[in-house]
């Protein structure tokens, strides 16, 4: 059981670091794949903007 | 004379009426751009594969000036049709094997029952990485699975706003434990290969139907039989195509071009579903299916004569390298 927990907060921790790193490491879409000229104030929270 | 002239007046009138209707700032006038234009379906049928229609843009995003290309139409159509029903038969048709199996066959016993000593079949970071790789697999098989089926399963019972809440995490969870699964599998992959190759030994197994089959017949095999040696390599291999064409979906500007993207995405999906259909049974055998199996991943140890009868030869093998008689291993010890 020790084991199968560990193993879990492992994954869980994993996940997270990657998260972080790649988070860190990358820009937003909005940001990445367009000028200044065509960004919007503020892109919002759905699948391109920063959330 | 004068009559001469008229009539020539007359004829240049004619021919200077027919130049002005033949203009084309003339012709637009009756032109009708709806009626002459060219139908979408026509030009759309007449791209051959791989064609496509771009434009210029400026842009960093260069894949965004597709702006029409046929082959996202068959890329649509595969996913929503034909996607669902090769993960409809592999998992619901695996699911009712299972079912068959257990009720022809029953729970595979230990012949001679338990024999109250155990022999330590997989160390504490074996079952690590196992519960690792296996932890992580199942909310990425149940996540993905909500990509294909959660707008026809789940959104009618749980409704838009949850739905698309619980896909959201359903989202963020499958693209960042894929980290840890890659991980475990090269884990798995260094810390098994070698107990894994296929022998001569895993054909008579095969013969035999892996003693699961027919009752008391128990064909030797070493550390993993042919049964075990087979998902070994449907995760290895699967998890590397899952591997791989995942990368390509988290990272999708890799490929190169949308066409590659999708046949990735074909991929990803594909072996997915088989994948998780092959998962079923492998969850099954070592739970329900066969009595004593789960030990070897739950506590690592195993009753001895479980593995005297599923994996001989290893015993042999494990009690020699102990240099003990039969049966009364240093490894061996009562079960709680």
């Amino acid at each position: 059981m020790k084991v199968f927990v560990a193993a879990l907060a492992f994954a869980v921790v994993a996940a997270v670091g990657v998260a972080m790193v790649l988070n860190t490491l990358q820009e937003p879409s909005s940001v990445a794949f367009s000028t200044s000229g065509a960004r919007v104030g503020d892109p919002g929270h759905n699948l391109i903007g920063p959330g | 004379m004068p009559s001469s002239l008229s009539n020539f007046r007359a004829i240049c009138a004619a021919v200077a009426l027919l130049f002005a209707f033949a203009h084309p700032a003339a012709a637009q006038l009756s032109f009708k751009p709806t009626a002459e234009a060219v139908h979408e379906d026509k030009l759309l049928n007449a791209l051959k594969e791989g064609d496509k229609i771009t434009g210029r843009i400026s842009i960093p995003d260069k894949m965004a000036s597709s702006l029409i290309q046929p082959a996202g139409r068959d890329w649509r159509d595969f996913h929503r049709g034909k996607l669902p029903i090769i993960g409809g038969v592999a998992i619901l048709g695996m699911l009712a094997l299972l079912a068959i199996f257990l009720m022809v066959r029953g729970r595979i016993r230990i012949h001679r029952g338990f024999s109250g000593k155990t022999i330590l079949r997989f160390a504490s970071f074996e079952r690590f990485t196992h519960w690792l790789t296996a932890s992580c697999f199942i909310i990425l098989a149940l996540s993905g699975l909500n990509v294909s089926f959660g707008r026809t399963l789940i959104l009618p019972l749980f409704g838009a706003e949850a739905f698309a809440t619980m896909s959201a995490w359903a989202k963020l969870a499958h693209n960042y434990l894929a980290f840890p699964f890659m991980l475990g599998l090269v884990i798995m992959f260094l810390t098994w290969i070698k107990d894994n190759i296929p022998g001569k030994l895993d054909l008579e197994w095969i013969k035999q139907g892996g003693g699961i089959l027919f009752q008391g017949k128990h064909p030797p095999a070493r550390r993993f039989n042919a049964g075990q040696k087979g998902i070994f390599w449907i995760v290895i291999i699967g998890g590397a195509l899952m591997s791989v064409s995942g990368w390509f979906l988290i990272f999708p500007y890799l490929p190169g071009n949308v066409t590659v993207l999708q046949v990735w995405t074909v991929i990803h999906a594909v072996v997915a579903m088989l994948f998780i259909a092959a998962m079923l049974a492998h969850i099954y055998i070592g739970s329900i299916g066969m009595e004593g199996a789960f030990d070897a991943m739950g506590t690592g140890e195993v009753d001895l004569n479980w593995a005297k009868e599923h994996h001989s030869l290893w015993v042999e093998e494990e009690q020699a390298k102990a240099d003990a008689p039969p049966d009364r291993t240093p490894r061996a010890v009562p079960a709680e």
